[in-house]
């Protein structure tokens, strides 16, 4: 046991001086940002591409106007064609209802 | 084990990870820091895998004590892994204040199983699980450091009081 108190006060000491060590600090990790970015990246990356790669369909837009022609009969019996422009058709006629409405 | 707990048990034993460092590579602070680095890495890559968290001081140390002995390799400095060779001599003055120095006059198996057990306050097994030997072998190492430390601790004392 004697040659225990002696290593142990040996030691006491040993780990006073120690005391004096100039500790590295813990290092910061650095991999967890990295491995939280590559994710993000990727993510941004794909969106980016998808972005720039997308391409409209041209969209289908109803004419402004709409152009009625009607064929008409004149006061001399004669027949004469009538243009008249409108936003919106209120009544539309088959080309061809007369063939069912004439005979 | 996730990697914030890792990174908190080796935070928690930080201090204590680089005195031990330090001790494997014949208390050189600088390499003492390079191996502390690595050991980190090897841990936190997923090289080096702790299976019994409450064995992790015993773990922790014995990581530190394989990447000094391969970073010895490397430089040229070599250390025994098993052997105790018997070939120091105790030299003619001692001074007692400089206990690294009065350490490294012990072969480097005795300097590390004292080391475990009266510095880091470990036991006779623990230190046998970081070295990877029998339990008789450690306690071997233990009883002829014990033998030697004294006698160099006694010596060292008596120079001091005849004022050498």
């Amino acid at each position: 046991m004697e040659n225990d108190e002696l290593i142990e006060s040996f030691f006491e000491d040993m780990r006073t001086k120690d005391q004096n060590l100039e500790i590295p600090a813990f290092p910061k990790s650095k991999t967890r940002s990295i491995n939280w970015l590559i994710p993000v990246g990727i993510a941004a990356s794909l969106f980016l591409a998808g972005f720039l790669f997308y391409e409209k369909e041209p969209e289908m837009k109803a004419p402004a106007e709409v152009i009625i022609i009607t064929l008409e009969q004149g006061p001399n019996q004669e027949q004469q064609f009538k243009i008249t422009e409108s936003t919106y058709l209120d009544t539309w006629e088959s080309g061809t209802s007369s063939l069912l409405t004439e005979f | 084990m996730d990697r914030t707990s890792l990174q908190q048990l080796l935070q928690s034993h930080h201090r204590e990870a680089y005195i031990w460092a330090r001790q494997c590579c014949g208390f050189d602070s600088d390499l003492a820091k390079d191996i502390l680095q690595l050991t980190y890495l090897k841990i936190l890559e997923g090289k080096a895998k702790l299976s019994d968290p409450s064995k992790a001081k015993t773990w922790l140390f014995s990581v530190i004590r394989f990447t000094a002995v391969d970073e010895l390799r490397k430089t040229g400095k070599t250390l025994p892994l098993d052997e105790d060779y018997e070939l120091v001599d105790i030299p003619e003055e001692v001074d007692y204040t400089d206990y690294d120095a009065i350490i490294k006059l012990l072969p480097s198996m005795q300097q590390q199983v004292i080391l475990m057990v009266f510095y880091h306050q470990m036991t006779i097994e623990q230190s046998a699980e970081v070295l990877q030997i029998q339990l008789g072998t450690a306690r071997t190492h233990y009883a002829r450091g014990k033998k030697k430390l004294k006698e160099l601790i006694l010596k060292s004392q008596t120079e001091a009081n005849h004022g050498k």
